[in-house]
């Protein structure tokens, strides 16, 4: 059997999940221009929240989910507000940033493993029996082109709410210069907050997703944030369109990468995208 | 002799040339004043001369010495060159005495590993330090300094090094008249041991009281040359002024 | 007892090495477990699959961490600031991936069982406290070659380095040697604490020296300080006591790991907000 198509597939695939992830990172190092390893165990908060709300509580998936991706915003928004804005009002360096975040991160990730045990559990019904589609002799199924619906939508509304709206106007003026925008009025650590609350319910949403895909564990949003971080770097640190790029690149590499080379390297190959472009173009694809 | 030229220097960022096919030529022992406008290439062409920017085109000639590629930063000592910054840098979390110290010790990677600071480098520290007044701060770290302190501290460092040619980018900026004294007094005494200054400065009368010779930049370009006090008569130099 | 203090040893000389290059010369390197890994695997394959002694093999292992550090400082040379981090993320899970899928080597996950203890004119290396009495040997060792290092003209040039990169590079410093240097220094220090870990637990895998490991010895070195090698004594101490702590207070063993994740992870977002300097830093990130 032809196993191109399916590559092509895995590709567009993965390329929707990072996209989802870059999307969020990219507005908030925009916003706030440093690395928030914090962002992607915003996904596992996402995937475990809706664990409990839709397992072990029993709620209606779709209001489960609504539940789920607002609570992983909250969280995100708590995070700025009691950890980075003071940071930030001290004119912290990147650095100390980097590693306050590495502490949220760290300490999230442990409690969730110690809340909900480190197990694999997957968020479907009936894993064995997902309804699939056979495209161009490819297959695919049902939640992943819900992953691929969502990360259109999702991207589609950003580019909405960043370019046609008022809020965005301000979100853009405090990604181009945020000292700028403070002294036109902007209410920066505001819009900042409410940036931190889109940024991870986009990533709790992926989280979910991810979760009815393959399935949750705590560690889940280490690996999606680096692979989130290395299509961010490759298409352009905060550039949205840029992200979205680079997710595809990043998601078509690994996967034609593992066709010729076994499919445990996959992180390798990825990595070793990264520090390519780190080398010869950190700037990535899209920023001039 | 002239020690130091730049031959059609040029640099450009985005288009715009903030060094413009510059030619000049420093004499050597003599303080050599750039003057001009805000965002006339003074600082870049400092940049350019200390390793810190690559150049677009066009040469430099270093004693003799021709370069057209970028010196790098590291390199720039061995040329003989040692420069201040617009705005000081000083190793914050140092000490005062540490400064001085980090410069004059061993440059070679692995010879360093098994040196001690020695009498010798102690007591340049102490003779510079000495000379801008700090030897008494010589425990306390760096960022506990005044603006002026600061200052001087970053001058001391340069003459720690011992080299022949001097680039202070707006030395006299900001510091009380004390303070200017003792810069001053430490130009001329370089001066006279025959050590080659380019000087920055706003300061109409330091130029006049200091600099052998001056250039005036507008845009990139040289604008016109001279001794000071004919320079700074010109209708050009004052309108660039004006108008910049 | 003698297992926690050789713990806390082999965490002390982790620590003390990688404070040589993030607090000594401002780099901020999240890939030291790479060059641990690289030591313990050394001597693991070295110890079962052939004759070479455990000293021969700890040597070997200093010299291929050495190696491969060289080549990935040169590369990472290239990067500042948190591309830097980036690029030595991107590192340490590529070493891991080497470790996890060269199974012909290391046999991946299944780990390498049965490494034996070091044999030295005779002594029982079986015996903890022997073996603890080695490790603590080289824990002087390493404490006292860190000294030479940092009091030298070349430390200073390394504070330097951390302080203003291009300020010290004018005055004839190449910054990309000492970097380099330093890093490649401060690898095969891991290195050792690798081979003491492999000889001690008999047993290695791949899951030791991931990414978690790296940051895990970064918060010891900013727990303890940064810049101040009895900082990084005194963070292993803390971290091999907290587990014990914890289990006092009354936390059930079995989330003991996850406790001093979160704890760790506590400590790290409290010390940014009030104490970027950590317990006796002597320098303030």
């Amino acid at each position: 059997m032809n196993i191109l198509p399916q590559l092509i597939l895995n590709g567009i695939i993965a390329g929707a999940i990072y996209t989802l992830v870059t999307l969020g990172f990219n507005l908030i190092y925009g916003a706030t221009k440093f690395f928030n390893l914090a962002h992607g165990v915003m996904a596992a908060i996402g995937g475990y929240a809706m664990f409990y709300f839709a397992k072990t509580l029993g709620l209606n998936v779709y209001i489960a989910v609504i539940l789920g991706v607002v609570l992983v915003g909250l969280v995100g928004f708590g995070l700025d507000k009691l950890i980075y804005r003071p940071l930030r009002k001290r004119k912290a360096s990147n650095m100390v940033l980097f590693v306050a975040s590495l502490g949220a991160m760290t300490t999230l990730q442990a409690v969730i493993a110690i809340l909900f045990s480190s197990q694999f559990k997957t968020l479907s019904q009936n894993f064995g029996t997902q309804k699939f589609f056979i495209i161009f002799g490819g297959t695919v199924t049902q939640t992943q082109l819900v992953i691929l619906l969502s990360a259109v939508l999702v991207m589609a509304g950003l580019v909405v709410l960043l370019y046609k709206t008022q809020f965005g106007r301000a979100v853009r003026a405090i990604s181009d210069d945020e000292e700028a925008a403070q002294i036109i009025g902007i209410d920066t650590n505001k819009i900042i907050g409410y940036v931190f609350f889109i940024g991870s319910a986009i990533a709790g949403l992926t989280g979910i997703l991810v979760g009815f895909d393959v399935g949750i564990e705590p560690e889940m949003g280490s690996n999606l944030l680096l692979k989130g971080v290395i299509a961010s770097v490759v298409g352009g640190v905060g550039n949205i369109y840029g992200g979205v790029l680079g997710a595809f690149l990043l998601g078509f590499a690994e996967n034609f990468g593992i066709w010729k080379i076994s499919g445990e390297w996959k992180d390798a190959i990825a990595f070793a995208l990264l520090i390519t472009f780190l080398i010869f173009r950190p700037r990535g694809i899209m920023n001039k | 002799m002239k020690i130091l030229k730049t031959k059609n220097l040029e640099k450009r960022f985005n288009g715009v040339r903030a060094v413009d096919r510059l030619s000049i030529r420093i004499e050597k022992g003599k303080i050599t004043g750039i003057i001009g406008p805000n965002g006339s290439g003074k600082t870049t062409l400092i940049n350019l001369l200390s390793g810190i920017l690559e150049m677009d085109s066009g040469e430099i000639i270093v004693d003799g010495i021709k370069k057209n590629t970028r010196i790098l930063p590291h390199q720039i000592f061995f040329y003989g060159i040692t420069r201040t910054f617009q705005n000081v840098r000083l190793f914050e979390q140092m000490t005062v005495m540490d400064n001085i110290l980090v410069v004059v010790t061993e440059r070679n990677v692995f010879s360093s590993l098994f040196e001690r600071h020695t009498e010798y480098h102690k007591k340049i520290a102490e003779e510079v330090l000495q000379k801008v007044g700090l030897w008494e701060k010589k425990d306390q770290l760096a960022f506990n300094l005044s603006y002026g302190q600061r200052k001087l501290l970053e001058i001391a460092r340069t003459l720690a090094t011992k080299v022949e040619i001097y680039l202070f980018d707006e030395p006299f900026a900001g510091l009380f008249p004390e303070m200017r004294k003792i810069v001053s007094i430490i130009l001329q005494e370089l001066r006279q041991e025959n050590k080659t200054i380019v000087l920055i400065e706003h300061d109409i009368g330091l130029i006049r009281e200091l600099c052998d010779h001056v250039f005036v930049m507008n845009e990139g370009k040289l604008l016109v040359e001279g001794k000071p006090d004919s320079v700074l008569k010109k209708r050009e130099v004052v309108e660039a002024y004006l108008g910049g | 007892m003698e297992h926690l203090a050789i713990l806390f040893a082999i965490y002390a000389i982790l620590g003390m090495s990688l404070n040589l290059v993030v607090g000594y010369t401002g780099l901020l390197s999240v890939t030291h477990a790479a060059f641990y890994g690289i030591g313990a695997y050394t001597t693991a394959i070295l110890l079962t699959k052939s004759d070479v002694g455990f000293f021969s093999s700890l040597i070997l292992g200093i010299i291929i961490a050495a190696a491969v550090s060289f080549l990935i400082g040169i590369v990472l040379s290239k990067l500042k600031g948190d591309y830097y981090a980036l690029g030595t993320f991107g590192f340490n899970t590529i070493i891991f991936a080497v470790f996890l899928n060269w199974q012909k080597l290391t046999r991946g996950p299944l780990g390498i069982p049965g490494v034996p203890k070091p044999e030295l004119f005779g002594i029982n290396f079986a015996n903890n406290f022997n073996f603890l009495v080695l490790v603590l040997i080289f824990l002087i060792l390493t404490y006292f070659a860190s000294r030479f290092v940092v009091n030298s003209s070349f430390g200073r040039v390394l504070k330097a380095i951390r302080e203003d990169e291009t300020a010290i590079a004018v005055f004839g410093y190449n910054a990309l040697y000492f970097k380099l240097t330093i890093f490649v220094i401060s690898a095969a220090m891991a290195a050792i604490a690798g081979s003491f870990f492999a000889s001690y637990v008999t047993f290695i895998d791949s899951s030791s020296f991931q990414l978690a490991e790296s940051m895990f010895i970064l918060a010891i070195i900013i727990l303890g300080g940064l810049a101040n090698l009895r900082g990084s004594i005194l963070g292993a101490l803390f971290l091999i006591l907290l587990p014990e702590i914890l289990r006092f207070v009354g936390f059930p063993s079995g989330i003991e790991a996850q406790m001093r994740q979160a704890v760790y992870g506590i400590i790290l977002i409290l010390l940014m907000l009030y104490r970027p300097q950590g317990l006796i830093g002597e320098y303030k990130l």
